[in-house]
């Protein structure tokens, strides 16, 4: 058919990523931790405690790792990490606010002239747009106290390390 | 004469996808016969022809081989199928084809191929049978390209309903022994006046099934519509505020577990090491898979799984790609485009000399424009579902080109296309980035190694920096103009071509010397389809630079583009109804300015004019008025959406969109970084369409967007004086 | 274990507190209606009722679900399937597109509602702004809020005010 060929030679040029190459491999690699409805694998305590006396710091800040959890969608603590959606909080307690060079703060974080004491970290991350209004932060909040002590506790830790 | 209730929504039927394209004759024999078996549903049920089905009840399925991603583009087939059919509305449902070989758009073939192929008649039946075996070779059954309404809709749901019609007079003119010619339809009714008969189109779907599909059915003219051009309600709307519609990501399959997934940020680089220590212990775990190219953490929910896959460290291989970032990569497009000169470079278009023309010019302008890649963000995130085992394969997802999907999966799966089963859901937003398979192939590719179903769920900080981007470009512009003010010359030459080909050309403007050129520049990012792809760059770049020469010739924008579409009536109709929407010539408040912007663009003809207020620190895009000719317009409430839809994703690219580069990886990760415009920044938008052909019709989903950044620029340079040539907008200080 | 109120009615999880709200009610509840759209508050998609009030279902944790009723949007609805006010007008204005985000805009309109029977524009925008639509219909929403609140009669086709066709 004379119509088709010379329309079949425009065909590669068709954007239609539909084009895959060769049937995908194997994983390079599989770990497999437990089939489905398998009970739960043991997890080792988040930090052991090696030495006497370090054991009552290691729980409060496992705990509050994992009530950090939650705000690790837009906050990383890792020395190295660049900001992501918030600032990242690794050397936060006992800074003032909108310390960081990476964040773009708002005016209203920026000269709210607070430091980051645990009270002022308390009072902040149980409302943030109340204690401070125009703050880009519009999520996040925790409302029981007890979570909020585990928090800063964890981010207390950080600075400490 | 009873009444006929709307049944419960049934699911898609299965019926020959024969191209019913006028005097097409592809299968031999009644297509209906091959298939009627699998057609397993309820008694009663009748097939009549190719795309229609009519229930013991009276109810008419519309059976449509395109997806419905929020452009309408469902209830729109079904209100031609049913106009030319005379079927009751009230009694129509519209459902999406299953992903078989037998539905497949080869209208859409066709138009993508040899969108202008004249054929003399009798070839008619051998090309359009050649498309279709064409389109199902290469599995096509896509939604893009703004084609559902002017090519499906046009070319096959039309004739369809007028065949279904016809067969179904031929039926009683048979059973009641009267000439056809007496007999008369209208809402699922076959009456005949003369004797006070009439029956329900159900008592013939039977009889009508053994005639033979007409070669040449009647189709309506405008005058005649009953539901096309009329703005009916649209049928999926009602799902989508009681939280029952279903996307790709709602999908439900028992015993599934869950996936979150990296790849590797730079592309083309793999995975040299992973360090899953943690990640192993972590709650909910049940496999960590290096899969090469990304790492997978398939986990009993998504977020045990994303929190999971964020503590694993992974190294990448190093690429050629690392070194680039944004600055290197505009500087390489410059240096293609240097060494491209003035004679370099593939010629697109050419006609006169343009070099001559513009050297011998009375004035001579000059310019050059950038715009960034952007990404689709989509508010549904990339997302897959799938279930490997014993030698079979299912597929959940939402897609653009189902068919595609099904064979990229069965490819993946290293299985026979046949043993491979897809399920189409809405569309989360489509806009291109869903005709992709990347996430098909993965998810496959993951559910190949557990062997138990998996959704695989992108972050939205995967889906934006794993994205197929629409790509940047840089593109140069000389353009003469005589004494007069009359253009005379015009030479382009822009980095990157991808689709349309004609994006790039100007032939609706009255330039007698211009030269088109374009350089391929080598690029390691990847790149798809965004809503109306190259229009979209070269909207910008053609109507900035289009008012520039107007500035240069001392006339106003309105005024120099209708010099130069003079030739054009339907062109001129447009612009013209643009400038008289938009009260031109009118004195604006101080600060602010009006752009004007022409488009044609998908087979529609589009204007707009922007007011833009530039009295604070950023533009302020009040109000677009957008005149609009598709031909003819079928939803009219649809094709306003679609323009209000294509303005505002067009909008928020030209303030914010901007992918950057460092080192090879893509810097903007989610909403934060890559803004949106919110409903604080909507302008008011007002439509008016002006339906100038009914028998060519254009599209609706894309062609909104083109003209939006160059009517804003072009506004702000109105009311400021400042020229702006990159974009976003956000780039540029107006303090 | 732990206790819920979702749409008046009682449920038990066996989920980490930590756990998200939106993953709780998507996969353990396979309640699907609420979306997610960027998992960090940015867009909306997730938005549910706590107690009435709005939240980002993505980003609350389920433990401050405790004691609380939970509202999505699949609890809109009368018990008889009676559409609510704002759902209704969502129709009437034809609002949805793609309809991803729709849930969340339909969450954030009744909780503005509920507090501001009449908004102005501006109080439209502040409620609003949170919830992206990737499809631009936020003229469509503005209208089916006033719709709602009684402010604007729906046109008199379907969809808003019929644009003018000349043929």
């Amino acid at each position: 058919m004379r119509n088709l060929s010379a329309i079949l030679a425009v065909l590669p040029a068709l954007a239609l990523a539909a084009c895959s190459s060769d049937p995908a491999p194997e994983p390079v690699e599989q770990i497999i931790v437990r089939e489905p409805g398998a009970p739960p694998v043991q997890q080792a305590a988040a930090e052991e405690p090696a030495v006497s006396g370090e054991n009552d710091e290691a729980a409060p800040i496992a705990a509050g790792k994992s009530a950090f959890a939650i705000c690790s969608g837009c906050h990383v603590v890792d020395a190295d990490a660049s900001s992501t959606a918030g600032p990242n909080l690794h050397a936060s307690v006992g800074s003032p606010a909108g310390a960081r060079e990476d964040f773009a703060y708002s005016e209203a974080l920026k000269s709210s002239g607070i430091t980051w004491t645990e009270a002022e970290l308390d009072a902040y991350i149980a409302d943030p747009a109340g204690k401070v209004p125009g703050t880009t932060m519009v999520a996040g909040a925790v409302q029981d106290a007890e979570q909020r002590k585990a928090i800063i506790t964890y981010l207390t830790s950080l600075s400490a390390t | 004469m009873g009444k006929w209730s709307r049944r419960a929504f049934i699911g898609a039927g299965v019926v020959a996808g024969s191209a019913l394209v006028v005097g097409v004759a592809v299968r031999p024999g009644n297509p209906n016969d091959e298939l009627k078996p699998l057609l397993a549903d309820a008694e009663g049920e009748e097939l009549i022809n190719a795309w229609v089905k009519v229930g013991a009840d009276n109810v008419v399925t519309a059976i449509v081989p395109h997806v419905e991603m929020g452009q309408g583009a469902l209830t729109a087939l079904g209100q031609m199928l049913a106009d030319e059919m005379d079927a009751d509305w009230a009694g129509v449902q519209v459902v999406e084809a299953p992903a078989i070989d037998q539905y497949v758009s080869d209208s859409i073939g066709r138009e993508f191929i040899a969108p202008n192929l004249q054929v003399p008649e009798f070839f008619e039946p051998t090309v359009a049978g050649g498309f279709l075996e064409l389109a199902q070779a290469m599995s096509l059954q896509i939604t893009g390209g703004s084609y559902s309404v002017r090519g499906t809709g046009q070319r096959a749901m039309r004739t369809a309903g007028a065949a279904a019609r016809e067969m179904l007079i031929a039926a009683a003119a048979s059973e009641w022994n009267v000439p056809e010619g007496e007999i008369t339809t209208a809402n699922s009714m076959v009456s005949h006046a003369k004797s006070g008969k009439s029956e329900p189109y159900a008592k013939f779907a039977a009889a009508a099934a053994e005639q033979s599909l007409p070669a040449k059915p009647k189709l309506k003219s405008p005058d005649k519509y009953t539901l096309m051009g009329k703005p009916i309600a649209r049928t999926d709307i009602p799902a989508k505020v009681d939280g029952t519609a279903d996307f790709g990501i709602d999908a439900k399959v028992p015993g599934m577990k869950y996936a979150a997934v990296k790849a590797a940020p730079v592309v083309g680089a793999q995975v040299e090491s992973m360090d899953a220590t943690a990640a192993k212990s972590m709650p909910g775990v049940l496999q960590i898979l290096n899969m090469g190219d990304f790492v997978a953490v398939v986990a009993d929910g998504y977020w045990q799984a994303q929190q999971a896959l964020n503590t694993i460290g992974t190294k990448y291989s190093k690429t050629e790609g690392d070194k680039l970032d944004q600055a290197a990569l505009f500087t390489r497009y410059d240096e293609y485009l240097d060494e491209a000169g003035a004679d370099g470079g593939d010629t697109e278009t050419e006609e006169g000399d343009a070099a001559d023309a513009f050297a011998n010019a009375a004035t001579k302008v000059e310019a050059e424009y950038k715009v960034p890649f952007l990404a689709h963000a989509t508010m549904e995130p990339m997302n897959c579902t799938a279930w490997v085992r014993d030698g079979k394969c299912d597929v959940w997802s939402g897609h653009q080109s189902p068919l595609g999907a099904r064979k990229a999966a069965a490819k993946a799966a290293g299985l026979d296309f046949e043993d491979v089963t897809y399920h189409n859901a809405y569309l989360g937003g489509g806009f291109g980035r869903r005709s992709e398979n990347d996430n098909i192939e993965m998810a496959v590719r993951i559910a190949k190694a557990t062997q138990y179903p998996v959704k695989m769920i992108w972050s939205r900080e995967e889906d934006t920096m794993q994205d197929h981007y629409r790509p940047s470009a840089t593109s140069r512009f000389q353009g003469g103009l005589d004494k007069d003010g009359k253009a005379v010359a015009w030479s382009n030459i822009h980095t990157h071509l991808f689709d349309p080909q004609e994006a790039p050309t100007v032939p609706y403007y009255n330039i007698a010397n211009h030269k088109i050129r374009k350089v391929d520049v080598p690029t390691h990012l990847r790149f798809g389809p965004w809503r109306s792809v190259d229009h979209s760059q070269h909207g910008f770049f053609i109507e900035s630079f289009v008012d520039e020469m107007a500035v240069a010739a001392g006339k106003d924008g309105y005024a120099f583009r209708r010099e130069l579409l003079k030739d054009s009536k339907r062109h001129l109709a447009i612009l013209d109804k643009a400038a008289e929407m938009s009260g031109w010539g009118n004195t604006l408040p101080e600060g602010h300015g009006r752009g004007i912007a022409f488009v044609p663009s998908f087979g529609s003809v589009i204007a707009q004019v922007a007011e833009v207020d530039m009295t604070g620190a950023k533009p302020k895009v009040k109000k677009v008025y957008v005149a609009a000719d598709a031909g003819f317009v079928v939803n009219p409430d649809g094709f306003t959406a679609q323009m209000e839809s294509a303005i505002v994703y067009g909008l928020t690219a030209t303030l914010y969109g901007e992918i950057s580069l460092k080192d090879g990886a893509v810097q903007q990760s989610n909403f934060h970084d890559y803004q949106m415009l919110r409903i604080n920044e909507m302008p008011e938008v007002v439509v008016e369409i002006i339906n100038g052909d009914h028998k060519r019709l254009g599209g609706g989903g894309e062609p909104g967007l083109p003209p939006i950044a160059p009517a804003v620029t072009n506004a702000i340079f109105a009311a400021t004086g400042k020229r702006v040539r990159e974009l976003p907008l956000s780039k540029t200080s107006f303090a | 274990m732990i206790k819920l109120n979702v749409n008046g009615q009682a449920k038990e999880v066996d989920v980490d507190p930590a756990t998200p709200i939106l993953w709780v009610v998507r996969e353990n509840l396979e309640m699907t209606g609420t979306k997610f759209g960027c998992g960090i508050a940015q867009c909306g998609a997730c938005t549910v009722h706590l107690d009435g009030k709005p939240v980002r279902s993505c980003s609350t944790p389920v433990s401050q679900a405790d004691g609380k009723a939970i509202t999505t949007v699949e609890g809109l609805a009368e018990e008889d399937g009676t559409l609510s006010k704002v759902q209704q007008a969502w129709i009437d204005a034809q609002v949805p597109q793609c309809g991803y985000c729709q849930s969340g805009q339909i969450m954030s309109a009744t909780a503005l509602l509920k507090n501001n029977p009449q908004p102005t524009d501006e109080q439209i925008n502040s409620a609003m702004a949170g919830n992206v639509c990737r499809c631009g219909m936020y003229g469509r929403i503005r209208s089916a809020i006033k719709i709602a609140a009684g402010m604007e009669q729906p046109a008199a086709e379907t969809g808003p005010e019929s644009t003018k066709v000349e043929a």
